[in-house]
């Protein structure tokens, strides 16, 4: 008698579907579609070595590089975000939408290289003469 | 009036094509969003099997070849037609006449759709047709048996053959016994759980159906609700007290169909798909012992009055 | 004329039967279509119906990146859709293979075989992308009307039973398909 309990709850108790189109949200730890900043982007290839699915291109040129990001290829690991040291990649809490042609949703940034950035040297003592010191002589 | 008008009109008009096919459609929409809310879902809309009708008639169809496309092709109307003809025999308004015998011309209609769908799928020349239609035969023996042992008692409790005389004479215990055994029956006649065996899918791809598609697949569909309109009308038409306004005995027709159909989604819902082999036990050592004591029993009382 | 058009087209969207083919996946895009016929995401309410036979479906749902072995099948199962249909790819498998891109056991992405309407990404999709992908599928389909796309080869009866390799049942190659007007 039970399942006749259960069925009798269910008839009148509601259902549970979510009405088309509604969609149930997705949690802040979801891994949708990679999300790249390029003003933090160094261009070192580290998310494009640790990709599973070969996903992420990086094309070096003078001056300037260029990511891009395949959606249809992404297995959405999350391996590029955790690996990127520039913390330029993170993965947006959404659903990746649907698309109707391959290689419609593929994303492209040419980012231009910054200069490097030198650490701060100490000014060196003002130049007076050498002073020579005298040499300890070992022990006669 | 004329005795061909008013059958052509009972199988065409009322209760026949024009009003089952709606009917059809209907019963089978309460099935399915019973189901469905019984299950904590929404199920389809409301006109849900119009739509999957005229969609099914827009498709094309493989080519059929040879004498096998021909029986192919046939087999769905055939079943179509049957099912129209035994929904045209109810006895739903008071005065619609019929003639002695007309209950067993009612059930050999209700049974030929089974039988064009058993020799749908040898026909169809698919494996898995094949496959299917020995369990539909399997099937169709064992639950057989019971439903005509069922409606010989409820006859011959009433000493009449004729639809007609049986909606409307007031029914005694002994035709309950045989409306309970019928009820035990339509699950399996139509296909629902749990006795849905011939149409299991995914374990062997649609069965006796494998091979259908568009316009056939539309009418086998149809055949299916008209089954469903047919039996659950048979039952209805004996359950129903009699009465003799035309408009009371039809909205009390309708009421007590509706309510069979919710019985038996409640009952498709609570089960699982029962294997064949106890799908013929439960038939053949459960159910037969019972339908053998109340044709037993309709005769003693018979032959002693 | 135009009422039974408007009426067919009404019906293809909203009466979308889908049978579905797994062409080597892990099954978690096969576990997530199965899913989505529960409850809580309730493809029903669309007028899906799960088939279990290619004949009696509109819409073929594939999985997986082709296999070497699946390859023949996928192109024989799409010959024996009938009638107006259309394919949703699901899962980022056969978008474009996924992880397994330059396997050498695979036959590329679903594309090169049959004609892809929509695809689903994910890895796996979650159960309401698929019901998005499937109702964008139907929309696809009610306004492509009667027309087929080119080039596919209706498989016969006889032949339609075996995929064994290197039977003669197998559809050609569709190319791409120019779309010549929709009738109205």
């Amino acid at each position: 008698m039970n399942i006749l309990t259960m069925l009798w709850k269910n008839l009148w108790g509601g259902s549970r579907t979510m009405v088309f189109p509604l969609r149930p949200d997705v949690t802040e730890h979801y891994r949708g579609l990679v999300t790249f900043d390029p003003t933090l982007c160094s261009g070192c290839g580290i998310c494009k070595m640790r990709c599973t699915a070969k996903a992420i291109e990086l094309k070096a040129g003078k001056g300037e590089f260029t990511w891009s990001y395949e959606p249809g290829q992404c297995t959405f690991c999350g391996r590029c975000v955790e690996g990127c040291k520039d913390h330029a990649l993170s993965q947006e809490s959404a659903c990746p939408p649907i698309y109707l042609t391959v290689g419609e949703l593929k994303k492209s940034y040419t980012v231009a290289r910054k200069a490097p950035v030198r650490p701060a040297v100490a000014p060196k003592p003002a130049a007076a003469a050498p002073v020579v010191e005298p040499v300890s002589g070992g022990t006669n | 009036m004329n005795p061909l008008i008013t059958s052509l009109a009972r199988l065409l008009i009322f209760p026949g094509l024009l009003c089952a096919v709606p009917a059809a459609w209907f019963f089978l929409w309460v099935e399915r969003k019973a189901v469905a809310r019984m299950q904590g879902r929404i199920g389809p809309p409301f006109m849900q099997p119009f739509f999957d009708f005229i969609k099914l008639m827009g498709k094309t169809t493989p080519p059929r070849n040879g004498i096998a496309g021909l029986l192919m092709r046939a087999w769905p109307l055939i079943a179509v037609s049957s099912a129209a003809g035994a929904v045209g025999l109810l006895p739903v308004l008071p005065a619609s006449g019929g003639f002695q015998g007309d209950l067993i011309l009612l059930l050999a209609l209700l049974e030929l759709p089974s039988m064009c769908i058993i020799a749908a799928g040898f026909s169809s020349g698919s494996i898995f047709g094949e496959i299917g239609s020995a369990r539909e035969a399997v099937l169709s023996v064992s639950y057989n048996i019971v439903f005509l042992l069922a409606i010989l008692s409820i006859a011959a409790s009433q000493h009449t053959f004729s639809l007609e005389a049986l909606a409307q004479l007031p029914s005694s215990p002994l035709r309950w016994l045989g409306i309970l055994a019928l009820l035990v029956c339509l699950p399996a006649k139509l296909h629902l759980n749990p006795f849905s065996l011939p149409n299991a899918e995914q374990e062997i791809y649609s069965g006796p159906m494998t091979e259908y598609a568009g316009p056939e697949l539309a009418m086998w569909e149809l055949s299916h609700g008209l089954e469903w309109v047919a039996a659950v009308g048979l039952v209805a038409t004996l359950v129903a007290p009699a009465v003799a306004a035309g408009w009371l005995a039809i909205l009390i027709f309708i009421a007590i169909s509706f309510a069979i159909v919710l019985l038996l989604s409640v009952v498709a819902s609570a089960t699982a798909r029962l294997q064949i082999d106890t799908t013929v036990r439960f038939y053949w050592q459960c159910t037969l012992i019972f339908a053998v004591l109340a044709v037993a029993a309709a005769l003693f009382v018979r032959f002693k009055a | 004329m135009k009422l039974w058009n408007k009426l067919m087209c009404y019906s293809r969207q909203h009466s979308p039967w889908l049978f579905h083919m797994n062409s080597g996946s892990c099954n978690g895009c096969d576990i997530e279509i199965v899913a989505s016929l529960s409850p809580r995401y309730d493809a029903e309410q669309l007028g899906v119906r799960l088939e279990g036979s290619p004949r009696h479906a509109d819409i073929l749902l594939v999985t997986g990146p082709v296999t070497h072995n699946a390859a023949a099948a996928i192109r024989t199962v799409y010959g024996q859709v009938c009638g107006p249909k259309a394919v949703v790819a699901i899962g980022s498998c056969p978008a474009t293979t996924n992880v397994f891109i330059e396997s050498r056991t695979l036959e590329g992405p679903l594309d090169k075989h049959i004609p892809v309407d929509v695809f689903v990404p994910g890895c796996p999709p979650r159960p309401d992308a698929i019901i998005l992908g499937v109702a964008k599928a139907a929309e696809i389909l009610a306004a492509r009307g009667n027309k087929l796309p080119e080039e596919s080869v209706m498989v016969p009866i006889a032949d339609s039973a075996c995929c064994k390799d290197g039977c003669a049942c197998e559809a050609k190659k569709e190319s791409e398909v120019k779309t010549e007007g929709v009738q109205a």
